[in-house]
């Protein structure tokens, strides 16, 4: 919700803010943002912005530290993957649970990423692997179960997109 | 820093809270001045019926008696009678500017008497636009100017004026219907005593309200009336009315007048011609009285137009109209106009009712219950016009809200309540004393106070359970549908609850309890068995900003019966749940408090907020024990919740950052 106080816009959920209006605030700029969590507001800011505008919302910003901004990418995949996580109901959900807990804790882990602004390089090579394991799930659900696969993405606002899976896949190439 | 700026805060808000407080003490001392007030009015008002009707019926003949001889020389006598009225004129003046004392207390400045009193003045002039009544001012004029000293001329226009008033009284306390039918009876009784008679009847009772003392509250009691009655249009338009209709009367009045200026008329030549006019005029009258007061109704309907333009047809009717014509000329009487009330109880129930409509449009709560009866009047008129009491409906609101046939109505057993069934697949619910003021019109309308949507295409049948607590109505998609009556008094334009829910939290200390914050910056407990509200805690500071009346987060005390609520404005406020008034408020951060928390055992408060930083609060001293920056800023939040546990040394926060912390 877009709430002014002064001049200043807060970029603030409140509590009681309608669904439509959660996250309803002008965009800005990667430059203004001065949280230590700027890349990841960017991230979410373009996807929220266009979400089928993979370009833009995988270009990092200038002179952005490549570790990063594939952490926080993979960050929001792992993300987004909760939820379609949820939709599959297989043989194969546990699976799917384990890989993607095991992710998360990886991705969280304060010996292997202390830092969300700098990671170190043998840290970033920790990403492939997660990346190689969560695109199990993906392919999973893209091959075994399409309807529900195709239904995530169409009604969610980040829809998966393989180019994204392609970029964590080569990130891992990469890594 | 910091801290001096809280400082200077807190003072701000607590200058702020003395200064509403005695602005509502002084409120209420106002109206308690004003209750006081009118109760002594009241009195006076009963003191002066009752006095009224004695002089009347009751004691007449003996201060005829007395007063006969000193009409009958009243040529010869002037050195005497003056005597008495100048003492009472002394207390007619002390009693006026009493009482005008109070109504300047009140509000009332001279200058809105001066235009009451002119109003009275013009609506006398205009009844002596009729011949009669002309040639009498003159006369009255001439020997107010033959009149020897000033103090007598002055005399002479005061008792115009209050007579005028007196009448008016009368007229205004007893329906109007009565007090007519009560002129006019006198008026034929007196005519058949013959002139003279009717001469020393009238200028008795002139002089004993020149001799009473406590009649010189009268025409100032029913100015204080009617300046309540400005208050209504109708209520102004009844007045109005009542004052025209009076017209007869002044006439008579005015008859009065001149023998009572005799007395301090030396000029026997000009006596001598008064007498030769009145004569005639009384001879005039007993032809012309008809007349006249068709001519008045012209007069009344025209000055509707001009002066006050909010006189429903019916009050004027009635007001005008006494009760024992009405029955010979009914037919006649109903082609004048459609909403014709004619009976004395109808006026009388309608005068009433009216004055119940002043008291709610006033407010005065118990002030409701001092109605003015007139059980004296009624009890004489009684045998006079038995067909008066016969009640005859006449329409009073029309309810128009519907889009399709109305299908079924029903009354609420005890209140003025109505529910209506119609074809467009709702009910409403009417309360009939709920009124709003029509546009350009005296009458009032009553808008629907509650519609009741669930039926799928019309509705067909309605009733309501005895008790008036529920009702049920049958539609045409076969289904019954059973209703809680909401209160009669609810706002149909109040918005949904209070705004947007964003806390909620049970009520330690009465499990029947919870309490909800809301984005507009009320907080509210419910009943959790009846899921009504119960208590709103009022919050004082009312900012412009709506953000800034956010609450984030609210908390029970777990044991004292307190509220504290989390807010956007960097407060932290304290609630008392039994009285609803704000123990305490403080700016306890630097950003918005977001999240809160008590410990279990009610020592601490825990608070959050966007300023990255969590604090610990001893409750009793109100005073932050320790700071701990938890988290740090995404976009522009930081610290989402905190917790205490609920039996071990842990306290959590939750953060914006993505991380929850344990602190120990």
């Amino acid at each position: 919700m877009v709430m002014a106080e002064g001049t200043a816009v807060l970029r603030r959920n409140r509590p009681g803010t309608k669904a439509q209006d959660f996250y309803n605030w002008p965009d800005e700029s990667f430059e203004e943002m001065d949280s230590t969590l700027a890349v990841q507001q960017y991230i979410q800011q373009n996807i929220r912005a266009d979400c089928s505008n993979i370009d833009k919302i995988l270009e990092p910003p200038e002179g952005q530290d490549e570790g990063v901004w594939k952490y926080e990418h993979l960050r929001q995949f792992c993300l987004e993957l909760n939820g379609l996580a949820v939709k599959l109901q297989c043989p194969a959900i546990d699976y799917t649970r384990h890989t993607l807990d095991g992710a998360a804790c990886l991705l969280n882990s304060n010996k292997y990423f202390p830092s969300r602004v700098s990671i170190k390089e043998s840290s970033v090579a920790k990403l492939g692997s997660v990346c190689r394991r969560i695109y199990r799930i993906f392919s999973h659900a893209y091959f075994h179960h399409r309807q529900i696969f195709d239904e995530y993405e169409d009604n969610l606002i980040v829809p998966i997109l393989e180019e994204e899976v392609q970029n964590s896949v080569s990130g891992e190439s990469e890594a | 820093m910091e801290r001096a700026h809280w400082e200077v805060e807190r003072a701000e808000l607590q200058a702020r809270i003395a200064f509403l407080q005695g602005e509502r003490k002084g409120q209420e001392n106002l109206k308690k001045d004003l209750v006081r007030r009118i109760k002594m009015l009241e009195y006076a008002l009963k003191q002066e019926r009752a006095k009224y009707h004695k002089l009347k019926y009751g004691t007449e003949l003996n201060q005829g008696d007395l007063k006969m001889p000193t009409f009958e020389s009243e040529e010869t006598k002037d050195t005497e009678v003056p005597a008495v009225p100048q003492n009472s004129q002394l207390t007619w003046k002390q009693g006026r500017q009493l009482l005008r004392q109070y109504l300047q207390e009140v509000g009332y400045t001279d200058t809105i008497l001066d235009v009451r009193s002119q109003r009275v003045r013009s609506l006398l002039g205009l009844s002596n636009s009729e011949p009669n009544g002309s040639v009498e001012t003159k006369n009255l004029e001439q020997i107010l100017n033959g009149g020897e000293s000033p103090s007598s001329k002055q005399k002479g226009q005061e008792i115009k004026r209050n007579s005028g008033d007196v009448l008016e009284t009368f007229n205004f306390l007893e329906n109007a219907d009565d007090s007519d039918e009560e002129e006019e009876s006198d008026m034929i009784e007196d005519i058949a005593e013959g002139k003279e008679k009717h001469r020393i009847n009238k200028k008795h009772k002139i002089g004993n309200e020149g001799l009473a003392a406590d009649l010189t509250d009268d025409p100032d009691t029913e100015e204080a009336l009617k300046e309540f009655d400005f208050l209504v249009t109708a209520e102004d338009g009844e007045g109005a009315g009542e004052a025209r209709s009076s017209g007869d009367g002044t006439e008579w009045d005015k008859d009065d007048l001149s023998p009572t200026a005799e007395v301090w008329d030396v000029d026997q030549g000009l006596i001598s011609k008064l007498k030769e006019q009145y004569k005639k005029e009384r001879k005039g009258k007993k032809g012309v009285k008809r007349v006249n007061r068709t001519k008045l109704q012209d007069m009344i309907a025209d000055l509707g137009d001009d002066e006050i333009p909010h006189i429903p047809s019916g009050i004027i009717n009635q007001s005008r109209s006494p009760s024992s014509r009405m029955t010979d000329h009914e037919g006649a009487r109903a082609e004048e106009a459609e909403p014709i009330t004619f009976p004395s109880g109808g006026g009388k129930s309608f005068i009433m009712g009216s004055d119940d409509v002043l008291l709610s449009v006033l407010g005065l709560g118990d002030l409701a219950d001092l109605t003015v009866t007139n059980d004296a009047d009624y009890s004489y008129d009684l045998p006079a016009n038995k067909d008066a009491f016969r009640k005859t409906w006449n329409p009073k609101y029309t309810l128009r809200s519907h889009f399709d046939g109305v299908r079924a109505l029903a009354f609420h057993p005890v209140e003025p309540v109505l529910v209506t069934a119609s074809e467009d697949h709702t009910l409403k619910l009417w309360n009939l004393q709920k009124t709003v003021p029509a546009k350009k019109s005296a009458s009032l309308d009553v808008e629907p106070i509650y519609t009741f949507r669930a039926h799928i295409g019309p509705v067909l049948s309605l009733a309501i359970s005895s008790n008036g607590e529920q009702c049920f109505s049958g539609g045409i998609d076969a289904t019954i549908q059973w209703w809680n009556m909401p209160s009669p008094n609810v706002d149909p334009y109040d918005t949904y609850e209070h705004g947007i829910p964003t806390s909620v939290d049970f009520i330690g200390c009465d499990p029947a309890h919870m309490v909800a914050s809301f984005n507009t910056g009320s907080t509210v407990i419910y009943d959790l068995e009846t899921s009504q509200s119960v208590l709103m805690l009022s919050s004082q500071v009312e900012s412009g900003v709506q953000s800034n009346n956010h609450i984030n987060k609210v908390v029970s005390h777990p044991t004292l019966p307190v509220t504290i609520t989390a807010h956007e404005d960097r407060h932290i406020k304290f609630f008392d749940n039994k009285t609803g008034k704000m123990i305490h408020s403080m700016v306890a951060h630097l950003d918005a408090v977001t999240s809160l928390a008590v410990d279990p055992n009610g020592i601490y408060l825990m608070s959050g907020s966007h300023d990255c930083s969590i604090r610990l609060w001893n409750l009793d001293s109100k005073t932050c024990v320790q700071e701990i920056t938890a988290h740090r800023k995404k976009l522009d939040e930081s610290i989402y919740d905190v917790a205490f546990h609920p039996s071990k040394a842990y306290i959590a926060s939750a953060g914006a950052d993505a991380l929850a912390k344990v602190f120990v």
